[in-house]
């Protein structure tokens, strides 16, 4: 029983840190799942920055319900694996809502533990139509669908009247989603489908693709993929020459394309999600984004900020945080938000989203097609 | 005429990725060789100098210096030394210590010391693709401009021409020089060429440092050919140049440039001709064939079990 005085001390005031420390984490924690680093890591860049922008601006008008929104930031990397990985780890620290993934191969094994574990996800970016046609409470998007998307850009390609075209995509959930649906609408529009190609994620030489593609005679080529895999195949092509048009989803719409393929760039066709940060009631928001340095104009940007602000407001009218209570509070609403007004159906999928055709220049801007 | 002219461009597309893959397979089959090990880290060592050349390339922009040749040769200095360096300091860290341990452990040492380059360039460079400015533009077209054309590219030919000369240069140097006979000497019979004096430690580091120039050149000419660099790029050709020294036999330097084309020209005809979905199926499973019926390769020599 000889407890010395200074042992007691130490004792006393490391349990009095310890509950004081205890009593402060009270705040709502919101995890952030995307890629951080990887090849896509530039859309990562825009979902990291769009939530954090609302998480500052959340916190500053008073938090929710009196409690701060704290990040916690996972990466990613775009890959399944390691996506699944980091949704155990943020089950693991008691978060309820998640804004993520990013990349549709990475949100569809996550959002499995997601609805398993009750808690809410708000994806920003992930098109894939297979994520919400799971009958699944907790998964909402902030962006439309590739379902949406394919007829938007198979319907241009018919509008421009091309003899045959060619679809190819990288085998993974979302580049194969958007070519086979663009696929259909051509078909369904009776135009020829001359090749429908896979290549590998990744891989670098694309010069056999390329010489088929010439071989083929094709006028437009649609890409379902990413853009680190488009600007070496738009590079590659226009080497040799090949005149044919070329078309993706927003997934390669991304400055970084033009530092990989340079002038073969121009004239590139994307879809995507209109400039929110055009319309006059963003302007604010636009402006504190670059005052911060940071650039508002990324397709993810305003998605993801009003994921977050969607959660906020689901906590306010549900009046709990009980992630199937915030569930049904943004079924039941609608919202106004920086991407518009956010209604949701019964599959968590936004009732309107509009994706618009681009035609992409060397220098990185883009200016809506013809 | 059309079908021809098709067939040849996925010929000349595959005796280009070809060459590629056989300027890498070269390390891995000359460290096998030398010491009975594969060498995993390889392919960060070519990811390495294509980076160092880029870098190289880039800094000659800026101070203002456009004449072809001196942009080229810098960068191709540049590369070298520190993709040389690299494989020596390779060697020292992660291989020396422990040879003649039991085989596994240089396997995991290696494949550890994959993982940290592959990092280390990630921290140092970022994660994203860097472009790689095109600096050798044009080629030939032949054929109508009507109907298809078969187009080869200047990079192409220089890739073709630079595997060539390495190649020469290299086997000379192997059968002509005094270190290259040490070399020779040092994979028949590592004790016995210690036993007679020559210094097997230097030779093997030395063996290191000529593969991973070859990969430097590897390096420069890819990163030019494709036009863009990232961190991660160097572990799936490595894998590719591994499959092709094996294919042609390991611990054959002419096996790995034969390895080496005549992946590269599967691969090509396959994509080509049936899918590029298949290619890599197409590619692989001619390995296992190939290894099914002459399991040391295509020109490996056989084990001589010495009684």
């Amino acid at each position: 029983m000889n407890i010395s005085a200074k042992k007691l001390a130490t004792a006393v005031s490391a349990s009095v840190a310890l509950m004081a420390a205890g009593h402060a984490t009270a705040d709502i924690k919101i995890g952030i799942a995307g890629p951080m680093t990887g090849p896509v890591a530039q859309y990562g860049d825009m979902q990291f920055s769009g939530a954090r922008m609302a998480i500052e601006q959340i916190n500053a008008n008073g938090g929710v319900m009196g409690e701060d929104l704290v990040a916690v930031e996972v990466d990613d990397v775009c890959d399944p694996k390691q996506a699944v990985t980091v949704a155990n780890r943020l089950v693991n620290e008691g978060v309820q809502y998640v804004i993520g993934h990013l990349c549709s191969s990475s949100t569809q094994p996550a959002s499995d533990i997601y609805e398993d574990e009750g808690i809410l996800m708000i994806t920003p970016a992930s098109t894939s139509p297979e994520i919400t046609e799971r009958g699944y409470e907790l998964v909402f998007r902030t962006i439309g669908l590739d379902s949406m998307q394919g007829p938007v850009a198979g319907n241009y390609i018919a509008s421009q009247k091309p003899e045959r075209v060619a679809v190819v995509h990288d085998k993974q959930q979302y580049g194969e989603g958007i070519a086979t649906a663009v696929r259909d609408t051509l078909k369904d529009a009776g135009i020829e489908v001359a090749m429908f190609e896979g290549i590998t994620a990744g891989d670098k030489d694309f010069s056999s693709l390329v010489t088929k593609i010439k071989q083929a005679d094709v006028d437009f080529v649609y890409y379902g993929g990413y853009h680190p895999e488009l600007g070496l195949i738009l590079r590659q092509a226009r080497q040799t020459d090949v005149t044919a048009k070329f078309m993706g989803p927003e997934g390669v719409g991304n400055k970084d394309i033009n530092t990989i393929a340079g002038e073969a760039a121009e004239g590139l066709l994307v879809t995507l999600p209109p400039s929110f940060d055009e319309k006059a009631e963003n302007q604010e928001l636009v402006k504190a984004f670059k005052d911060k340095g940071e650039d508002p104009s990324g397709p993810f940007v305003l998605p993801s900020y009003t994921a977050v602000q969607l959660v906020a407001e689901g906590i306010k009218q549900a009046d709990s945080t009980d992630p199937f209570d915030v569930a049904a509070a943004l079924r039941a609403n609608s919202f106004e938000t920086p991407i518009g007004t956010v209604q949701y159906d019964k599959a968590g999928d936004l009732k309107s989203f509009e994706f618009v055709v681009y035609e992409w220049h060397s220098d990185g801007s883009k200016t809506p097609a013809q | 005429m059309q079908d021809l002219l098709y067939f040849s461009q996925q010929l000349v597309n595959g005796l280009t990725i070809g060459s590629t893959y056989a300027l890498i397979a070269i390390g891995y089959t000359m460290v096998y060789g030398i010491i009975g090990m594969i060498n995993f880290a390889h392919g960060e060592i070519y990811m390495i100098g294509a980076y160092t050349a880029l870098i190289a390339i880039t800094g000659l922009a800026t101070l203002g210096i456009a004449w072809l040749p001196v942009i080229l040769l810098v960068a191709l200095i540049c590369a070298v030394i520190v993709s040389s360096s690299m494989g020596w300091a390779v060697e020292r860290v992660a291989y020396r210590p422990v040879r003649g341990r039991h085989r596994l452990i240089p396997l995991i040492s290696a494949i550890g010391m994959s993982i940290f380059l592959q990092n280390y360039v990630h921290l140092a460079q970022g994660s994203r693709n860097i472009g790689f400015p095109a600096l050798i533009d044009g080629g030939f077209r032949f054929g109508a401009p009507e109907s298809f054309q078969l187009s080869l590219s200047y990079m192409q030919i220089t890739i073709f021409i630079t595997t060539l000369v390495c190649m020469t240069l290299l086997s000379l140097f192997i059968s002509r020089s005094r270190i290259g006979r040490a070399c020779r000497a040092v994979s028949q019979d590592l004790g016995m060429a210690n036993l007679l004096g020559i210094d097997t430690n230097r030779i093997i580091s030395a063996t290191f440092v000529i593969g991973a120039s070859l990969a430097a050149v590897a390096g420069l000419l890819l990163g030019m050919y494709y036009g863009s660099v990232d961190p991660l790029f160097g572990f799936i050709a490595g894998l590719k140049a591994f499959t092709a020294a094996v294919l042609g036999g390991i611990g054959s330097i002419p096996g790995a440039m034969l390895g080496g084309l005549i992946l590269g020209v599967s691969e090509s005809m396959t994509s080509g001709y049936l899918s590029g979905e298949y290619k890599d199926v197409v590619s692989f499973s001619l390995l296992i064939l190939i290894l099914l019926f002459k399991p040391t390769g295509l020109l490996g020599k056989p084990e001589v079990e010495k009684i």
